[in-house]
C-alpha cells in the first residue's frame, strides 16, 4: 500500500510540475502532440515498463501500478502516449507464447526509444471481428495483411504495431513495422490524444512476428480489449477526480451575490454528487482491477462483467462531473483559455474508446441475466 | 482465543442460517398485525443471539463477540443470502442506543442500560420534531430541572416503533438562552413514565411504525442524562454517525441478493404489452445491467468504508456518500421494477414489515424508499454535509443566534 502511495506521490508531483495547463497545451501543438523531453523522463523512472518483468528490463510491477500512472495521466490530461506504448503493447506481447519476439520488442518499448500502438477495432473502432476490415491470409507459410483500421490510439509517429486481424481461419495477432503500413492522422477533438487510421497493402508478415493465431488470439485480443476498457475508466476517473476539486475550489471563491457560489446548495449540491460519482467510479474500479489481476481464476462473466462496469459507469459519471464542472463555473467554463473543454473532451474520447457504456451494460447483461433464448415466448 | 479462518467462518455461518432461518416467513409474516410481527421479531431476535450473531460488533462482556469487521460483512452476505428476515424492531436499539450509551455513558449507565438492551428491551428515537426536521438543533421539546431530575414538555415524531419501545433517547432543550447547537442535552427516558402519550402514524406505505410522541410534565431522572448537560448535540452526530456506518453493509447484501436478483429471478416470467419476455428487451436488460453494476459498486464502497474504518478507526463523509448513493439506488431500483411488473404491480400489497427495504411488493418498496431519502439526514443534508466537510465548500449563511 505503501509503495503505491510513493508512486502516486512520485507521478503527481511530476506532473504538477511538467504538465501545467500551459505545458499541456504547448505540447499538442508540437509535430508530435506530446512533449518528448517528458517521455524521457517517464521513461527514466520505469513507468514505461511497469507491466514488463524485470528480466527484461521492466519494472516487474502490474496494473495496480498502471491504474495509478493512469489515473495521474488523467488529472493533467497528459497527452503522452503510455497507454498504447506501456500497457496495450505489452499486455498483448506478454500474453503470448512467442517469448522471443516479447524478448525482443520490450526492452524497446521501456526505454522509450521505441513506442507502439494497438490494433484491436475495426474502421470505426469496432470491438468484434466480424466487423472488422483487416484481413489475413496464410501464403507459404507466411501471413499477409490486407486491409484497414480506424481511430487507432496513439498510431500517428508508432514504431511498431500490435495487430489483431480477421481472417477465415480465425483471429491473428502479430507485430509489424509500422513502416510497412500506411498511417495517417485523424485529428480528433481531443487535442490531448492523437488518432491514426492505418492501412495494410498485402504485407507480408514472417511467422516468427505472429503473437497468436486462432483460439489463443481470440483469447488475446479479449484480454486487450478488456485492459483497454480499464485503461479508458482509470483515465477518467482521473479527469473527473480533478476536475471535481478545482470546480470546488472555483465555488469557494468566486462571488455572487455577495458570497461564494459554493454556499449555495444549487452549485453545493452539483459538486457534492460529483463526489459521489468519483467514490463509485473508483470502488467499480477496484473490482475490475480486481478480475483483471486473477485471470482464469474468476468466472470468466464475473470478470467481464466488472470490467464492463467499471468502464460503463466511470466514463458516464465522469462526463457528468465535466458538463457539470462547465456549468458551475458558468460563462468563463466556456472559453477556450480555461481548461474545463480539456477535462470534458478528454472524457468524452475516453467514453467512446474501447466500446461504449451502452454496449459494456450489454455484456454486463449477456454476463448476468438469463439469455435471451432461454427465455419463453408467450 | 484464535479465530477461525474466514472461509471456515462463512460455511459456519452459511449452515447456521440453512438450519434457523425460519422457513416460509415471507408467507407467513405478510399481512400480519401488529402482534404478530412483535412475536416474530422477539423470536428471530432469540434466534440470533442463540446463534451469537444478534449484536457481533458488541465488546464480549455485553454478549457480543467483538468480531472484527471483515466477519461482520461475511455474517451480513451470508444473512442476505438466505433471505434472513430483517431485525427491524431491535435495530435502533443495537445500532444506536448501544453504541452511544458505550461511548458516552458512565459505568452506572451502561451496568443498567446495556443488559436490558442485551436481554431485548426495545428502544426508539426521539430526535424530530413537527417544526425541527432537516433544521434539527432548532428543536424545541423543553426539560426543565426540578429536583433530582428534569420536566419535559414537547413533541417527537418520526419515532419509529415507539408503541413498542421500553425506552427512548431523547433530545431536548436544557438551555433556550444557548446558542442552538449549544443548549441539547441528550436524556434516556423510560416509555412508561407518566405524561407520554404514543400515536402512530400510518405511512404513504400503508404501515404505521412510524410515531408521534406527546411529552406532558414526563420527569426524567438526572442520571439518566447521557454526557453533559448542554453537550447532547455531540452525543447524537455521533449516534448518527453509528447508524450511517456498519448497518449500512447489511443493507447493501440485502439490495443485492433480495432487491436485484430477486428482480431478475421474477421477471423472468414478465412480458411486455406485446407478449415478447421483458427480460429478452434489450432496452430492459441494458438498464438492468446498469442497476447490476451500480449494486456491486454499492458493495464495493461498503467493503473499502469498513477496510477505512479498520485502517482509520473512525467514519468520515464517505458514510454520508454511501448513505446518499444506497438510498437513491434503492428508490430506482424499486420504481424501475414497479414499471417492470406493469399494472399486476399496481394491485393492493400486504405489508411485511420484516422484509425491510426489499418485500418483493415493488410498488410498496417504492414508496417505502423514501424513509431512506428523508430519513436520517435528508439527502439533501447528506448533500450539504459531502459539500461542506468533504469538498471545503462555504457552510450556508445561518440566522442570528446559531453557531
Amino acid at each position: 500500500m505503501d509503495e503505491l502511495d510513493d508512486l502516486r506521490d512520485m507521478v503527481r508531483n511530476l506532473f504538477d510540475d511538467r504538465a501545467s495547463s500551459e505545458r499541456v497545451r504547448a505540447a499538442v501543438d508540437t509535430p508530435g502532440g506530446y512533449d518528448t523531453g517528458l517521455w524521457h523522463t517517464v521513461a527514466e523512472l520505469d513507468l514505461l515498463g511497469l507491466l514488463v518483468p524485470e528480466a527484461l528490463g521492466g519494472a516487474g510491477a502490474g496494473l495496480p501500478e498502471v491504474a495509478i500512472v493512469l489515473h495521474e495521466l488523467g488529472r493533467r490530461t497528459v497527452p503522452l502516449p503510455i497507454v498504447s506504448s506501456a500497457v496495450l503493447a505489452p499486455t498483448a506481447l506478454l500474453g503470448s507464447d512467442n517469448y522471443a519476439l516479447a524478448a525482443e520488442m520490450l526492452p524497446t518499448l521501456t526505454t522509450g526509444e521505441r513506442r507502439a500502438a494497438v490494433i484491436i477495432g475495426g474502421p470505426e473502432g469496432q470491438l468484434s471481428p466480424a466487423c472488422w476490415a483487416l484481413q489475413w491470409v496464410e501464403r507459404h507459410g507466411q501471413y499477409v495483411l490486407d486491409g484497414m483500421a480506424g481511430f487507432v490510439l496513439d498510431a500517428p509517429g508508432a514504431d511498431d504495431l500490435i495487430v489483431a486481424a480477421h481472417g477465415e481461419d480465425g483471429l491473428l495477432v502479430a507485430a509489424v513495422d509500422a513502416q510497412e503500413a500506411a498511417v495517417t492522422t485523424a485529428a480528433s477533438t481531443d487535442r490531448t490524444r492523437r488518432l491514426g487510421t492505418v492501412s495494410f497493402d498485402e504485407v507480408v508478415v514472417p511467422a516468427a512476428r505472429v503473437l497468436a493465431t486462432a483460439d489463443a488470439a481470440g483469447v488475446l485480443v479479449a484480454r486487450v480489449q478488456s485492459v483497454a476498457a480499464f485503461t479508458t475508466a482509470c483515465d477518467a476517473v482521473g479527469v473527473a477526480e480533478r476536475t471535481m476539486e478545482q470546480t470546488a475550489a472555483y465555488a469557494q471563491v468566486r462571488q455572487q451575490f455577495g458570497r461564494p457560489i459554493g454556499s449555495f446548495q444549487a452549485v453545493k449540491h452539483k459538486c457534492a454528487d460529483m463526489a459521489v460519482a468519483v467514490e463509485c467510479s473508483r470502488a467499480g474500479l477496484s473490482l475490475a482491477l480486481d478480475a483483471l489481476r486473477r485471470p482464469g481464476e474468476r468466472d470468466d462473466a464475473a470478470a467481464v462483467a466488472a470490467v464492463s462496469t467499471a468502464k460503463a459507469y466511470a466514463c458516464d459519471a465522469a462526463v457528468g462531473v465535466c458538463t457539470d464542472a462547465v456549468q458551475a463555473h458558468g460563462g468563463i467554463g466556456f472559453t477556450w483559455e480555461h481548461d474545463a473543454h480539456l477535462w470534458l473532451k478528454r472524457v468524452l474520447l475516453d467514453r467512446a474508446l474501447f466500446g461504449s457504456p451502452s454496449w459494456h451494460r450489454r455484456r454486463v447483461a449477456d454476463a448476468v441475466l438469463p439469455a435471451e433464448t432461454a427465455l419463453a415466448v408467450s | 482465543m484464535e479465530r477461525e479462518s474466514l472461509e471456515r467462518f462463512r460455511t459456519r455461518v452459511r449452515g447456521w442460517c440453512e438450519e434457523n432461518v425460519p422457513k416460509g416467513w415471507r408467507e407467513t409474516q405478510a399481512g400480519a398485525d401488529d402482534q404478530a410481527v412483535v412475536a416474530f421479531q422477539r423470536q428471530w431476535r432469540a434466534t440470533l443471539q442463540s446463534g451469537g450473531f444478534l449484536a457481533p460488533h458488541w465488546p464480549e462482556n455485553l454478549g457480543g463477540c467483538d468480531m472484527p469487521l471483515v466477519e461482520q460483512a461475511i455474517l451480513a452476505e451470508e444473512l442476505a443470502r438466505a433471505d434472513a428476515p430483517r431485525l427491524s424492531l431491535y435495530q435502533v436499539a443495537i445500532y444506536n442506543a448501544a453504541p452511544a450509551i458505550l461511548h458516552f455513558g458512565t459505568d452506572e449507565q451502561k451496568n443498567r442500560f446495556l443488559p436490558g438492551i442485551q436481554h431485548g428491551e426495545v428502544w426508539c428515537q426521539g430526535f424530530s420534531e413537527p417544526g425541527a426536521g432537516s433544521d434539527l438543533a432548532s428543536l424545541s421539546t423543553r426539560a426543565d430541572r426540578r429536583g433530582d431530575a428534569y420536566v419535559l414538555n414537547g413533541q417527537k415524531i418520526w419515532t419509529s416503533w415507539a408503541m413498542h419501545a421500553d425506552w427512548c433517547f431523547i433530545l431536548v432543550r436544557t438551555d433556550r438562552n444557548a446558542p442552538k447547537r449549544r443548549g441539547i442535552s441528550y436524556l434516556l427516558m423510560d416509555m412508561r413514565s407518566p405524561g407520554i402519550t404514543v400515536r402512530p402514524i400510518k405511512q404513504a406505505t400503508g404501515a404505521a411504525e412510524f410515531c408521534e410522541l406527546f411529552l406532558n410534565d414526563v420527569e426524567v431522572p438526572m442520571a439518566n442524562r447521557l454526557g453533559p448537560e448542554n453537550e447532547g448535540w455531540q452525543v447524537a452526530q455521533t449516534t448518527l454517525a453509528s447508524e450511517r456506518g456498519v448497518s449500512i453493509l447489511e443493507l447493501a447484501e440485502r439490495l443485492h441478493r433480495n432487491g436485484l436478483e430477486h428482480l431478475i429471478e421474477s421477471a423472468t416470467g414478465w412480458t411486455m404489452e406485446d407478449g415478447s419476455p421483458v427480460l429478452a428487451d434489450p432496452a430492459v436488460r441494458e438498464r438492468l445491467a446498469g442497476f447490476h453494476g451500480e449494486v456491486q459498486i454499492l458493495r464495493a464502497m461498503c467493503q473499502r468504508l469498513i477496510e477505512s474504518m479498520v485502517s482509520r478507526g473512525g467514519v468520515g463523509t464517505e458514510a454520508s456518500i454511501i448513505k446518499l448513493y444506497y438510498s437513491e439506488l434503492l428508490q430506482r431500483l424499486m420504481d424501475y421494477a414497479t414499471q417492470l411488473r406493469g399494472l399486476p404491480g399496481q394491485l393492493e400489497y400486504q405489508l411485511l414489515l420484516s422484509g425491510g427495504w426489499e418485500t418483493g411488493n415493488w410498488l410498496g418498496d417504492f414508496l417505502n424508499s423514501f424513509s431512506w431519502t428523508i430519513a436520517g439526514g435528508s439527502n439533501e443534508i447528506q448533500r450539504n454535509i459531502i459539500g461542506e466537510q468533504h469538498l471545503g465548500l462555504p457552510r450556508e449563511p445561518r440566522a442570528p443566534g446559531e453557531s
